[in-house]
């Protein structure tokens, strides 16, 4: 028989970082593994995390594979667990295991353009394509990041969007018009009209709330972008993410093995079921 | 391998089954269900209908511990796995449509990730089935969904009764082994057992029964009519209540919860439970974001699941016509009607989210 699929690996919590305050905190983890039983990811894969007594919620692994000292998961607080994630401190210990679902063809698009739009806390989990982007940087052309939030405040990874400007294009957004910020105001998708980054030889990648993936998208197939430029993820509530719980799926597909990386050629095949 | 048994010596071969946990269906305050049952003391007769439940809770029990913990904060917790070290188990009388079940519940819980405590239970299981003579339900469909009153499919054994005399085909190594245990109870099979067999099965397969109708284009014409107000209206009556699933032979959704024993060292256990694709809450988000959020997306999900999307991935119907949710439905929703329905409804033009 095989390894016992349900049994998480256990992990430390090494370094806490506090990315967005109020009702819709995120904040972002970096868990190490204990011993030597860890995993190797790939980009966009996620890992279904757990603190005892309060359950298992799955988070897309925001850290790039070419880090193996931790892995990093940005969450919102939201339900039960990601609740309880955010009354961690460093030292405690979770349960973790994975890694789940297929990835980003990263190295199918070497000697591209990347387009990288993401909208709240969509910015996790595009966010290891970016890491390894900026890493490998002479193996692409132009990189461009579109990030928006609510307000400044809910701009997350500020740091690391300041650091990145010196190897890519940042554009960043708040959705209100507020004192102090000199970037663009309004919806991600209208920054992505007003910069109107060209299709040719490009790729584009998108994350963040279903409605500004919509209109990303409408956008971009506006700008001349073919549906099999454009990546996205898409999430449901899962279980196991193993495709067996059954709550996942859209269509034939379960999310948690089939996806959550899907091009829109072929998301927009399967029901609007996410 | 085909042998005779004699009806009055059931209770013998059930009694010659030493290192095997016996169960067949026993009738409690008017339910039909699978019991324990304590060798020749107990004398069993296959003439139930069905059982109200499926046997699928032998591989798939409707609660199970994945494992315990015991953590101090700050600390390493503990974790210690439990997994099922079942004896041999032999399930006595289960109907063709159930049999056919099992392989279906394989294909999900051991292909491409092998679920522990699935496979554990599964290893130690075996059926021992009983051909329907007549539909044993008023609901039964088995023939429209590939099946057979007389199907073979994920049994070990299958008898057929012949009167006062059982025939008894072996299926699989198992089921040999299991009639091997019997030594001389059993008798090689003559022409007149045959020849009666033969009748009986005809008589079984001919016998008339409700079904799908044009099944092998149903995958095809659901999800033509995804988006057919025909759901919303056909699941107005749900109450939400989930009955049709958990009286399935191939339903395995689940849900995985932390259950707490005390919080000073925290102690408790994860556990996994029978869960269903009809409650409103089984697919919501924590946003409160809903991908399934009426009752017609939640039909649609359980018809085409079976005669769609499992068709999609496995090549196979995920139903195997035992009628349960009908009979078992508190308002009427009957399966066979929806599916008939919705694909024959003519292609609707698509509107958008269903």
């Amino acid at each position: 028989m095989g390894d016992n699929i349900y049994l998480p690996k256990l992990a430390r919590v090494i370094h806490i970082k506090e990315e967005v305050p109020g009702e819709r905190a995120i904040k972002t983890f970096r868990l190490e593994f204990m011993g030597d039983d860890g995993f190797e990811h790939e980009c966009g894969q996620c890992a279904m995390l757990s603190i005892f007594g309060q359950g298992e919620s799955m988070i897309s692994i925001a850290s790039s594979p070419l880090v193996t000292d931790y892995k990093q998961f940005s969450i919102m607080r939201a339900g039960r667990v990601t609740s309880a994630f955010h009354s961690l401190a460093v030292g405690d210990v979770v349960g973790i295991r994975g890694p789940y679902g297929n990835s980003f063809p990263v190295d199918d698009w070497r000697g591209k353009n990347l387009v990288f739009i993401g909208g709240g806390c969509g910015l996790a989990p595009i966010w290891p394509v970016i890491q390894t982007a900026v890493t490998k940087r002479g193996d692409f052309k132009n990189i461009s990041v579109f990030y928006g939030g609510r307000s400044p405040r809910d701009i997350m990874y500020q740091v690391e969007l300041d650091k990145l400007r010196s190897t890519a294009e940042v554009h960043l957004s708040v959705d209100r018009v507020e004192e102090g910020w000199q970037e663009f105001c309004g919806f991600v998708p209208a920054n992505l009209m007003s910069k109107a980054p060209s299709p040719d030889n490009a790729i584009a990648i998108t994350c963040g709330p279903p409605v500004m993936i919509k209109f990303v998208i409408q956008n971009l197939r506006s700008l001349g972008f073919r549906d099999d430029q454009i990546y996205t993820t898409i999430e449901n509530k899962m279980k196991c993410a193993l495709g067996k719980c059954g709550r996942c799926n859209v269509g034939k597909d379960y999310v948690c093995v089939k996806g959550p990386v899907y091009s829109w050629a072929d998301l927009k095949e399967l029901p609007p079921e996410y | 391998m085909e042998r005779i048994l004699d009806k009055g010596q059931l209770g013998d071969w059930i009694a010659a089954l030493d290192g095997w946990e016996v169960f067949a269906p026993v009738l409690q305050d008017d339910v039909w269900s699978y019991q324990p049952v304590r060798r020749a003391t107990d004398s069993v007769r296959l003439n139930h209908p069905n059982t109200t439940q499926p046997p699928k809770n032998f591989a798939f029990p409707q609660r199970e511990v994945f494992f315990t913990f015991e953590q101090i904060k700050g600390e390493a917790p503990r974790l210690t796995p439990l997994v099922p070290k079942s004896e041999q188990r032999v399930i006595f009388g289960v109907r063709p449509c159930d049999g056919r079940g099992l392989p279906r519940m394989d294909r999900v819980f051991t292909e491409q990730f092998e679920d522990t405590y699935y496979q554990a239970r599964r290893e130690q299981l075996a059926y021992v089935g009983l051909a329907c003579n007549q539909p044993p339900g008023r609901n039964c469909f088995c023939k429209s969904v590939g099946g057979s009153p007389v199907s073979r499919e994920g049994l070990d054994v299958l008898m057929t009764d012949l009167g006062d005399r059982y025939l008894l085909l072996a299926v699989t190594a198992t089921g040999e082994t299991l009639m091997r245990k019997a030594g001389s109870l059993l008798a090689e099979p003559t022409g007149v057992d045959r020849g009666e067999a033969g009748r009986v099965h005809l008589a079984a397969i001919t016998h008339p029964q409700r079904a799908v109708s044009n099944t092998t284009s149903v995958p095809a014409r659901l999800k033509a009519n995804f988006t057919s107000p025909l759901w919303e209206e056909l699941a107005k009556p749900c109450i939400s209540c989930g009955i049709c699933t958990f009286l399935c032979p191939t339903c395995h959704c689940f849900d995985i919860n932390d259950e707490t024993a005390g919080s000073v060292p925290l102690r408790g256990s994860r556990i996994r439970t029978w869960d269903t694709c009809q409650f409103p809450d089984f697919t919501m988000h924590s946003s409160g974001h809903n991908p399934r959020g009426s009752l017609g997306t939640r039909l649609r999900q359980r018809v085409c699941h079976k005669f769609q999307y499992f068709h999609e991935n496995f090549g196979m119907f995920q139903c195997t016509g035992c009628g349960r949710c009908v009979t078992g439905c508190p308002v009427g929703i009957d399966i066979i009607t929806v599916v008939n329905q919705v694909a024959s409804a003519a292609d609707l033009p698509l509107t958008g989210k269903g």
